[in-house]
Parts: structure tokens; C-alpha cells; sequence
């Protein structure tokens, strides 16, 4: 279901899991890895420039929510904890850049018409 | 919950952006472990010939035959590891088989060639090596081409400025670019 909310496109509502900055950067992340691949904890951190305590927590609430596997082993006598997408993850986020396409899409057909919705 | 078209761009932006960084990262932390592995073996291989250039033919062929297996068995065991995480199994020979490849291609070029010196092959091999990196910096990142290029300007730094002591320096400096342009890969 599609239309015109305060100055923005709204369609059904996206997902409020993935919406969230940190944690749509944490899935592209993932997303840019081979299917399967896992990224390490230290990595995904260094990458995204955030906080261990900030990221962590952002983990922790795509993990409950299926869309990644969090992985604890070590590495020789180091902890080590990785991360991976899973299959629903992967739907979750690709629906959601289809999400925000759908978005501009709109925006340009609104543009065609004139500005009229 | 409204998003507006500029916050669409902006989230496509960022999400293009790590995306993009994340492959990059994993395209270099794939790669780095065999630079490393080609690192030492030059070193070993030009340290070698430095000391016995006459028996510099069954050193190379050791030193390469030694590479191409190591290398197959890391990209292996890379692969396995993956695999453990549940993804389907994928090739683990396209690394090997790039240098086996560049390999058939210089063996041909040096019998065609006809080089009048071991310094010249010991030069032509490098080359090689750092205008492959440089090409695939252009896709996989930036400091493939870095590498290639420092490898290539210490190459034929080494060929003309030391030409006496050419395989010694390609052993320290050659092998030395690997190995530190493996660990410079390995950062994120």
C-alpha cells in the first residue's frame, strides 16, 4: 500500500530492525561479504567506527531478530567472535533497499506529474 | 513512518559506502596471506640465487613448485573455513590459478624472449607480479596498486642502480614489499 505522507513517500512500513542507522550499516556490512562469509567482531567495528558497547548492543538486537549468527570461538588462546547474515537477513535487508528505491521511484513519478501525488 | 527522498539518498549513500568498504577489506584480507607466502619465498629464492646463481634454475623450480602448492593450500583451508559457516562450497583454486596461468605465460615469454642474463628473467618476473597488482588495484582497492607500484619502482631500481647485486636486493627489498604489503592488507 503506497502514498504520500508528510513530505516523504510511505509505502508499508519498513522495518523498524533495520531501520535503525547503526544497524542498516552492520547489515551492508555483512551484505558485502560472499554469501556466508563471516566478519569479525573487530572488523565490523573498525569498519563502522563505532563503539564496542554501542555495537554490541546493536548485535545483540539483530541476532534475536534472526537476521545474523553470532559466532564465539577463539582463535589459537584469543576470543574471537563473528559474524555472518543469514537467510533472513539477507531478505530483510534486501527488502528494505527496495524499501528506500521504492521511495525515490515514487519521488520521480511524483516529479512527472507535475508534483501532484 | 515517513522517510523523506534526500534521507533515501543519504541511507542509499551510506549503505553503498560500507558495503563497498567491507569487500574491499575482505578482498585484501583474502589475498594478504598469499603475499606473504610469495614474500618469503623470494626472499628465500633470490637469496639463494644471490649465493648459487649457477644452480639458480632448480632453485626457482623448488622455490615456484613449493609456491604454487602452498598456495593452493591456503586458499583451501580459507575456503573450508567459510564453508564451516554454513555457505555453499565455492572454488578455492582461482588464486593458484591465476599464478599458474601468469607462470605458463612467462615461461612462454622468457623462451620467446630469449633473455641474455639471469637478471633480466629475475627482473621480468616482478614486473610481472606488480602490474598484475597494479590492474587489480584498479577493481579490488587501492592498495593493490600501491604494492605494485613500489614493487615495480624498487625493481627497476634494483636492475639498474645495483645490477651487482641485484638478486640479493630483490630477495631483502622484492620480498621484503610482499610480506609488508601482505601485513599492510591485512589492516583495516
Amino acid at each position: 500500500m503506497a502514498g504520500y505522507g508528510c513530505g516523504g513517500y510511505e509505502m508499508e512500513q519498513p522495518d523498524a530492525i533495520i531501520h535503525q542507522p547503526v544497524r542498516l550499516k552492520i547489515m551492508a556490512a555483512l551484505k558485502g561479504l560472499p554469501r556466508g562469509e563471516r566478519l569479525e567482531f573487530v572488523r565490523l567495528r573498525a569498519i563502522l567506527n563505532a563503539t564496542e558497547g554501542n555495537l554490541g548492543a546493536h548485535i545483540g538486537t539483530l541476532e534475536t531478530a534472526g537476521y545474523i549468527k553470532v559466532e564465539k570461538d577463539f582463535n589459537g588462546k584469543k576470543p574471537r567472535t563473528r559474524i555472518s547474515l543469514t537467510e533472513a537477513g539477507n531478505r530483510a535487508y534486501a527488502d528494505y533497499v527496495a524499501f528506500l528505491r521504492a521511495i525515490l521511484d515514487g519521488e520521480g513519478s511524483r516529479a512527472a506529474t507535475g508534483g501532484l501525488p | 513512518m515517513t522517510l523523506s527522498p534526500n534521507e533515501a539518498v543519504d541511507a542509499l549513500h551510506d549503505i553503498a559506502a560500507v558495503e563497498a568498504h567491507s569487500q574491499r577489506l575482505y578482498g585484501y584480507r583474502k589475498a594478504s596471506p598469499q603475499l606473504i607466502l610469495w614474500g618469503v619465498l623470494w626472499m628465500i629464492g633470490y637469496g639463494l640465487t644471490a649465493a648459487w646463481p649457477s644452480r639458480s634454475n632448480p632453485i626457482w623450480i623448488a622455490v615456484d613448485a613449493t609456491g604454487l602448492a602452498a598456495s593452493f593450500l591456503i586458499s583451501a583451508r580459507r575456503t573450508r573455513n567459510a564453508d564451516a559457516g554454513g555457505s555453499r562450497p565455492r572454488v578455492y583454486w582461482r588464486f593458484p590459478a591465476i599464478m599458474l596461468i601468469a607462470f605458463v605465460f612467462v615461461a612462454a615469454t622468457i623462451v620467446i624472449m630469449a633473455p641474455v642474463s639471469g637478471r633480466q628473467v629475475g627482473a621480468f618476473i616482478p614486473l610481472v607480479v606488480a602490474a598484475s597488482y597494479a590492474v587489480m588495484g584498479l577493481w579490488l582497492g587501492l592498495r593493490f596498486t600501491i604494492a605494485g607500484a613500489a614493487l615495480a619502482a624498487l625493481t627497476l631500481g634494483g636492475f639498474f642502480l645495483l645490477p651487482a647485486h641485484f638478486a640479493l636486493w630483490m630477495a631483502a627489498v622484492g620480498g621484503g614489499v610482499l610480506i609488508l604489503g601482505g601485513l599492510w592488507l591485512r589492516r583495516v
